[in-house]
Parts: C-alpha cells; structure tokens; sequence
C-alpha cells in the first residue's frame, strides 16, 4: 500500500502524520474533528451533528472558521489550525474574546461556546468594528440551545 | 472583574455575593474549552455500542442473522431478543422488553452491537439480517383507542391504554383525574364557556447540542458503574433500576444542554447495561444526531378535548374534560407528567372549585415520550389556555387582570403530582402581574381582542399582542442532603471550603450559584469555595436539577450545611470571645462579635486541632407549597400573504423572591425561547410521516433552531418579594420561562390576523389556511 503523510500544524505545533489504512494511521476518510480530538486530545472543540449545521466543531484554517466536521484530515496538508485549546497567549492570557465572554456571562450550558468564540474571533480579524446585525448573520451558523445569544452579542459589542 | 449585564440587572437587597454580579465559578473552563464533557472521557479498553434500528413503525421479528456481523473483526458482542429476559421491561407499568420480537417505532432497537470502535460497531449494523413480518400501525391518539386500532401489547394493554397512576409517583394511592364539585352543573350559571378539541401534539424533542451518552461498566453480579450526560443521577438510577435488576452507581460531568430531556436516558442505558454485561467491558454508547431525533425520547403529545366556564368577573369557575396523552410506544416518566400537569392547570385556574378531567395515557407507534422541560404541565396548559383566553374574548376581559385573578396565591390549594393537597402559602404574584405589564405597556398597545395593535400601509403586514402565565409547584420537589466541609489549608492561614450536593451543571449556573450561597453565609472568598462533581458513591442524596427545583431544595440544603457549619465555629468562638453564640457573626474567613469588630478569630484557629475539617449537614424536605411563576409577554408580526408569523418583541416575567445571580437569572428568562418553549408555538415540531412513521425532521437541516439572526426584542421584569422558601428566600423558574410563551404567541397571532389559531405550532400552512388563503 502506497504511504503519503498529511503535514499541518495546530495551535502553533506542527504535526506529520501518515495517511493509510493501517493502525494508527490517518484513514483517507477520517474527518478533522476526530483528528483533532481522539488523536491530538484537543477535546475543546465539541461534536454535535456532524453535519456542518451546527458549528459546535469550529476552528480557524488559515484565517476561516470552518466547521471541521466537514473537513477531511488528509486535506489539511500545509493548513495552520486553530482550536479554542490555542487562542489564549502562550503565557496563559485569553484571548479578548474569551474574556468578554466570562465578563458577559456570555455562555450557559458552554458546550456550543467554543465553536461561537471561534467564529467570533475568525470574524473580528477580518471586520473588527461589525455592527451587531452584522455580527448576528456572522454568528448564523453557530447554534446554542440554551439560549445565551443575547449575553453573547452583548460580550462581542463591547469588543467593536 | 464582575459580570458586566447590559441590562444593568442586580438584586435590590444588600449581599456581598447573593444577587451581585460575580463571574462564574466555572467561566475559565468553559472560554478555554477545558469543561469536560461525557464524550471527552474515556476508559481504558472500553468497546461503543451501537443499534441496528427498525425501518418500521410495527412489525414482527420473523428471524434475525446476526453471524456476518459477529464475524466482523472488532465485534465482541451482538444482542438480539433471544438474548435477553423477556421480562425486563421499559415502562411503569412494565410494558415494552428491552428487546423483542415486535417492533413499535421506527428506529426501535431490532440488536444492539459492542465493537472496538465506532466505526466498526456502524458497519456491523448493515451486516445483521432481519426478515420483518410488518404490522399496520397507528399514530393518532385519540384513534388509538378505538375499536379495531392495531395493538401494540394486545394481551397487556387493550385499546392501547395504559392505566393513570404507578407508585413510584404516588406511593398513597393513584391520582391521574381531578373531580371536585360539579362542573357540568355549575356551567349552567357561568356567562362565558369555551369548549374545544385543542392538540399540543407534535412532541418536539428539546435536542440539546450534546448527544445523549452512557459509558457502562459492569462490576460484577447487578452491579453497574455509568457515566452518563444525565441532568438526574438519582432519577437515571432509580427509572433505570426498574427495567433490569441493577445497583447502578453514577457519575457526570458538564451536561452539554438537557432541558429536562437527559435525565434517565432509559432506552440508551439499558442497552450498555446489556453489552457491558455481555462483553465483562465498559461500553460507551453516544448517540448521533440522527440518532438524538430518531431514538431519544420526546416529549409527550397532548390532545385535549375540554370545556372551560368564565364567571361574569373573568374567574373560572368549572372546567371539564379529557386530557389525551400521547406517550408513543411505552410510558414511564409520563405518569409523574400526568399528575404534575393535572396540579399545574389548577395553579393557573386556582379559584376553580368544579373540576372533571380526566386523562388517558395511550400508546402509539411513535418513538417513546420521556422527561422535557415543562413535564406535562406545558403541554395540557398549552392548550387550556387557548380556551380560557376564549372564555376571556367572550367575555371581553382584559387577559392581565383575568390572568391575575385566575393565577394561584397564598391560602388557594391544589392536589399535587402525590395526590395530596397542598395550600399555597408566602407567594403572591399580582404584583410581579401589576409591574410587568406596566413595563411593557400592556394597556397602551393593547387594543382589544381580534384587533391587530399595527398595519402596515399595503396591508400585508400585521402585528398582535398576547400574554399568558404559568406556575409549576415542584420548585420545591422532593428531598435534597448537602455536605458543607470547613477545610484549614495545611500550608496558609485561612480555610478553604468545599460542597457536596449532587448536583449536575446543565448550564443554569447552579453549581457556581450553590457555591455562592455558601460563602454568603460564611463570609469566606468566593475563589475559596470548591465545588466536588457529583457521584452517587460520594455525594449525598438529591433528585437532581429538575421542575426549577435547585434554586430552592438544594439552595436549602447547602445554606442549612454552611448554617450548621457556622454553628459549629460559633460554638468553639464562644468561649474564646466571651460572647453569646447568637451575638456573633461570620466576617472575611473568621469570627467576630458583632459589638466587637476587633475580636476576630479565623476559622483555623476554631477548627479542631487547627487540622480537622467542620462539616455540616443540611436538608431538603419535600415542600410542594410554594409555587413558581413566569409570564410571558409577545409581539408578533404576521405577513398575510406568506402565513409567516414572527415575534418581534418579548418579555419574562417573574418574581424570584430573591436574585442569586443577576447574570443567570437573566440568561434563564431568556432561555425560554429555544428548547421547545416558545418556537414550539411557531415551528418546533418532530413530524412523522403518516403512511410510513418514518421521522421527517431526524437532523439539524431538517428540525430547525432559532438562530443568531433571528432574535426577537426582549427584555425582563424580575421582582423579589423575599418568599418563605429557604435562607434567601428565593425560588427557581428556569424549567417554565418558556412554558406560557408558546400561548402568548398563539393568542397574539390570533389578535394580529383576526382569526384564532388553535393549532401547534402556527406554521404559514396553519395561518394561512385559517385565513381561507389554502
């Protein structure tokens, strides 16, 4: 069987992993979020539907947000991720977003936040002063159930 | 730093922690993704379990080959009917086996495969033979029990009915109807009656984001370890313990969303107590999305067919008729639902004295109903309600002040879940009433019944105010025990304190908000307060977050554990201080008399041999006399043409006796939208197919949520009229914020468009059609 490798890097870390069907490779088939969480350990970023209509699986790929539950591993070659577990500073700082959202009480039951902070901070880079409207057809894609949407949005104007 | 609230919420009363805005005790976790979930745990050479579910909704088993799949590599075990105790059984009454040779719903359990991963547990599914001898099946409630309708446990249940009333609920005998006085004698003297057929039946599930999960480990004879996404321990012990003899001990981690509908997870359970016996290794089942909607339990489908009589002062005074409960194929947790809604309807209609419900639990070929926010008391005042705001149109009352006098208060009672009757005491909700509707402009937008309140210039646009209330008495359910321990740090000068309670965080913020209770009462640092994760092994006994019963049962439990652990330093201080133990208060982490500021002792030089920890205990009795309350307040906007109805502008009301913590106590009010409250009134349903009985809406891009950028106006009205419920006086709401929005927008669509809409959720086709526009 032919071995290609798949070379990207997360949250600052590199990583070459080789691609084939035997133990411990990277399967053809095999999505980024399992990846991501099963072989890295960076549980933080959460399964729901894996169907790409939730966006609890967020992370950033060289600057997007992108549901990476519809990502395939072996398509990541050269791509630079990142998950909730690599926003804050090396030396522990959060990220603004992150601290806006503890300030705001901008989350309930926390499963769906990782993935909006994701989103969040994707979007700001690209548009840092959004009007709220804006920030809610940015955040369209991200559910939560519980409902902190309110509180979320509020967190993000303080940043804008 | 403090949470920052936009809307500038905070409690009127003057705590250092109670009602302040504080950061969430477990905020960091949670921004960094570091919270653990069930699906971020793991065990060492744990095998997933998967099911191979039936295509039909009814349907004998004619033979099942499960050989191609056991000789798949990885597969350790594959589970068929004739592996497992006929007489283990889902159900109170005992109804469904855990496995059979007859299916009832599409996605039933036909075997049930543990592999050494997930992938190969999904490709054995395929690999499992079943030649199906299929049934007719039936899907309607009320169809159900008539002659000639298919039978689902013919031999057991006749007619599909399933008996009111099981012990576990009420262990003083049954309560499944209310009949007091005479309401068909007393409808002749009453001015305004409303009768109708009215259906809540389309059993939204609440789908919380995380899936349903259980890791099962046996520990040798009916011995069971379970990890679980449970919002219940007790509850996931005690439902499950009943299907197949089992001692289960159980932990959980964060709950990601549960809304009442991850509690005993029966079905789920007990097929990893199934493999992990079968296998001798622990077992994780998680469900996929696909399979949340398609094999978790919903919530149960009410159809009511009832007759409500209106005084000449918009009080009701009788109320008759019969209460179809849809529990799909087998019903457990709906016999507790019956009884809490039959008290629920008597909260809302508390001067009634004639009542004549009676109720039938019936069985379909539909996935099972289980535990959801609003547990029967949503669902049967979803549509009574509808009827008394027609009483209330007849009569053409203002619905504020006929909601307020119809609404329960101190010295009115009920018969509750238990069959006894309890009588109201300390609340009173005019106020909160009075206020609400004053900070919404009630009585300057209202324009009177069947008028819309806007109309656009074209005439396409309209826009319709409504209202309703709900109150549910289990705020003070059940009985809860809490552990508070004193613990002197070993290496610094002061203490640190920890609290027990078994108490699972779904996202209310009750764990951080228990916690600040505790260091209220003992004027110790919040930081310096630990929380220790529930575990039935370790934890002490409680029912678990469910009916908005945290706030006040484990509130109480925890502030009367911290009181007797202040009781214990009080008395060691006493002779140190020469004070009177009723003169001295607790200050920054020591004692103090409250005369003599400056004869203070820290709690480590109290404790014992400054080493030895203080424990106190408190308790919880079960108090069903203090029910909650939330009200809700919609503005829609309709657009004729489309049928399309949307709310534009909100508010929740309520009064919670005493804030804990301003942030989550708006974040509650708020979550009365999602999760089957509000938006089951617009488009929240869990469709069937009805020739098939296939699941039409079994994924995210079929079953929608409200989004980001569909968010109404909404604002909240909260008292605190300090009730005689616990130390602070406080009672939850969280389970009913939604409850009564889903009346309100019926009724405000209604006054919008001129024309009543009895039907859920109002989706375009029903709005149009009521306009003569299908």
């Amino acid at each position: 069987m032919k071995t290609t490798q798949v070379s990207f890097t997360v949250n600052s870390k590199r990583y070459t992993m080789s691609v084939g069907k035997l133990f411990g490779q990277i399967p053809p088939n095999e999505l980024l979020i399992d990846s991501l969480r099963d072989r890295l350990g960076l549980t933080g970023t959460k399964i729901a539907c894996k169907d790409g209509a939730c966006g609890c699986c967020t992370v950033i790929i060289d600057g997007d947000a992108v549901p990476s539950c519809e990502v395939l591993t072996v398509d990541c070659e050269g791509k630079s991720i990142t998950t909730i577990e690599g926003l804050a500073a090396p030396d522990g700082t959060l990220d603004p977003v992150q601290q806006a959202f503890i300030d705001y009480y901008a989350f309930q039951c926390g499963f769906c936040t990782p993935g909006i902070i994701m989103t969040t901070r994707a979007y700001l880079d690209k548009n840092p002063h959004p009007t709220r409207e804006e920030v809610q057809d940015a955040l369209a894609g991200n559910f939560c159930r519980c409902i902190s949407h309110y509180h979320v949005l509020d967190a993000i104007e303080s940043l804008t | 730093m403090p949470q920052i609230l936009k809307s500038g919420l905070t409690s009127k009363h003057d705590y250092r922690y109670i009602g302040k805005p504080t950061e969430r005790k477990d905020a960091l976790e949670i921004v960094q993704g570091k919270a653990m979930f069930l699906d971020d745990f793991k065990l060492a050479d744990m095998l997933y379990g998967k099911v191979k579910q039936s295509p039909y909704p009814h349907a004998n088993i004619r033979s099942i080959d499960a050989s191609k799949a056991l000789a798949l590599e990885g597969v350790r075990a594959v589970l068929t009917y004739e592996d497992v105790n006929q007489e283990w059984r889902f159900g109170w009454p005992p109804q469904k086996p855990v496995l059979s040779n007859k299916v009832a719903y599409v996605g039933d359990a036909v075997a049930l495969i543990a592999a050494d991963s997930d992938e190969i547990a999904k490709r054995a599914i395929d690999l499992i033979e079943v030649d199906y001898e299929v049934l007719e099946a039936v899907f309607d409630p009320v169809e159900t029990t008539k002659e000639g309708a298919p039978q689902i446990y013919p031999d057991q249940f006749p007619n599909n009915i399933v008996p009111g009333g099981y012990e576990v609920m009420q262990p003083k005998g049954p309560f499944y109807e209310l009949k007091i006085g005479d309401a068909e004698a007393a409808f002749k003297d009453l001015p305004f009656v409303a009768e109708d057929k009215v259906g809540f039946d389309k059993k939204p599930g609440t789908q919380s984001p995380e899936t349903p999960g259980v890791i099962v480990r046996w520990d040798g004879g009916d011995n069971y370890h379970i990890w679980a996404t449970s919002q219940g321990l007790f509850v996931l012990q005690i439902v499950n313990g009943t299907v197949i003899p089992a001692h289960i001990e159980a932990q959980a981690f964060n709950v990601g969303g549960s809304y009442g509908n991850k509690t005993a997870m029966t079905c789920i359970t007990n097929y990893g107590i199934l493999l992990a016996r079968a296998t001798n290794k622990a077992v994780k089942i998680m469900e996929s999305k696909v399979e949340h909607y398609v094999m978790h339990e919903t919530r149960l489908g009410s159809t009511v067919q009832a007759k409500i009589g209106m005084d000449k002062d918009g009080v009701i005074r009788a109320v008759k008729g019969r209460w179809f409960i849809d529990n799909g194929c087998f019903c457990n947790a709906t016999q507790g639902q019956l009884a809490v809604g039959l008290g629920e309807m008597q909260l809302i209609m508390a001067k009634c004295t004639n009542w004549d419900m009676e109720t039938r639990l019936v069985l379909t070929n539909k996935l099972p109903a289980g535990t959801v926010r609003g547990y029967g008391g949503q669902e049967l005042n979803s549509c009574l309600s509808l009827l008394m705001v027609r009483a209330m149109r007849e009569g053409n009352f203002d619905p504020i002040d006929s909601f307020s006098k119809n609404f329960v208060s101190a010295g009115d009672s009920y018969i509750w879940r238990n069959g006894l009757r309890y009588q109201a005491r300390s609340v009173d909700y005019k106020n909160v009433i009075k206020k609400s509707a004053e900070q919404w402009r009630w009585y300057e937008r209202w324009t009177g019944w069947g008028k819309p309140t806007w109309i656009s210039k074209d005439g396409k646009l309209v826009r319709g105010i409504g209202c309703s209330v709900i109150g549910n008495a289990d705020a003070g359910e059940s009985f809860c025990e809490a552990y508070v321990r004193l613990i002197p740090d070993f290496f610094k000068k002061d203490c640190f304190v920890r609290v027990h309670v078994n108490v699972t965080e779904i996202g209310n913020g009750q764990k951080s908000n228990l916690q600040k209770m505790v260091a209220e009462i003992l004027d110790v640092p919040l930081e310096n307060v630990e929380y220790i994760e529930p575990d039935s092994r370790t934890s002490p006994r409680n029912e678990g977050l469910a009916g908005s019963r945290g706030t006040l049962t484990c509130g109480r439990a925890v502030s009367n554990a911290a009181l007797e652990v202040r009781r214990q330093l009080f008395e060691a201080a006493e002779h140190k201080l020469q004070s009177p133990i009723d003169a001295m208060e607790c200050y920054r982490g020591g004692v103090r008399p409250k005369s003599q500021p400056d004869f203070w002792i820290p709690f480590k030089d109290l404790v014992p041999d400054r080493h030895l920890s203080v424990t106190g205990y408190g308790r919880h009795d079960q108090d069903f006399g203090t029910p909650n309350f939330f009200m809700s307040y919609i503005e829609v906007e309709v657009d004729k043409e489309t049928g399309m109805a949307k709310v534009i502008d909100m508010l929740g009301a309520t009064d919670c006796g005493q804030i804990i913590d301003p942030g989550s106590c708006e974040l509650q009010c708020q979550g009365g939208i999602g999760a089957a409250s509000l938006d089951t009134a617009l488009f929240e349903e869990n469709l069937v197919d009805p020739i098939t009985g296939k699941p039409l809406t079994y994924d995210m891009i079929q079953n929608k949520w409200r989004t980001f950028n569909e968010l109404p106006k909404f604002d909240c009205c909260i008292e605190e009229s300090e009730f005689d419920t616990n130390h602070f006086k406080a009672i939850g709401f969280g389970e009913i914020a939604g409850a009564a929005a889903a009346s309100a927008t019926l009724m405000a669509i209604s006054n919008a468009i001129g024309v009543e809409i009895k039907q859920y959720p109002a989706t375009p086709d029903v709005i149009l059609a009521a306009l003569d526009k299908l």
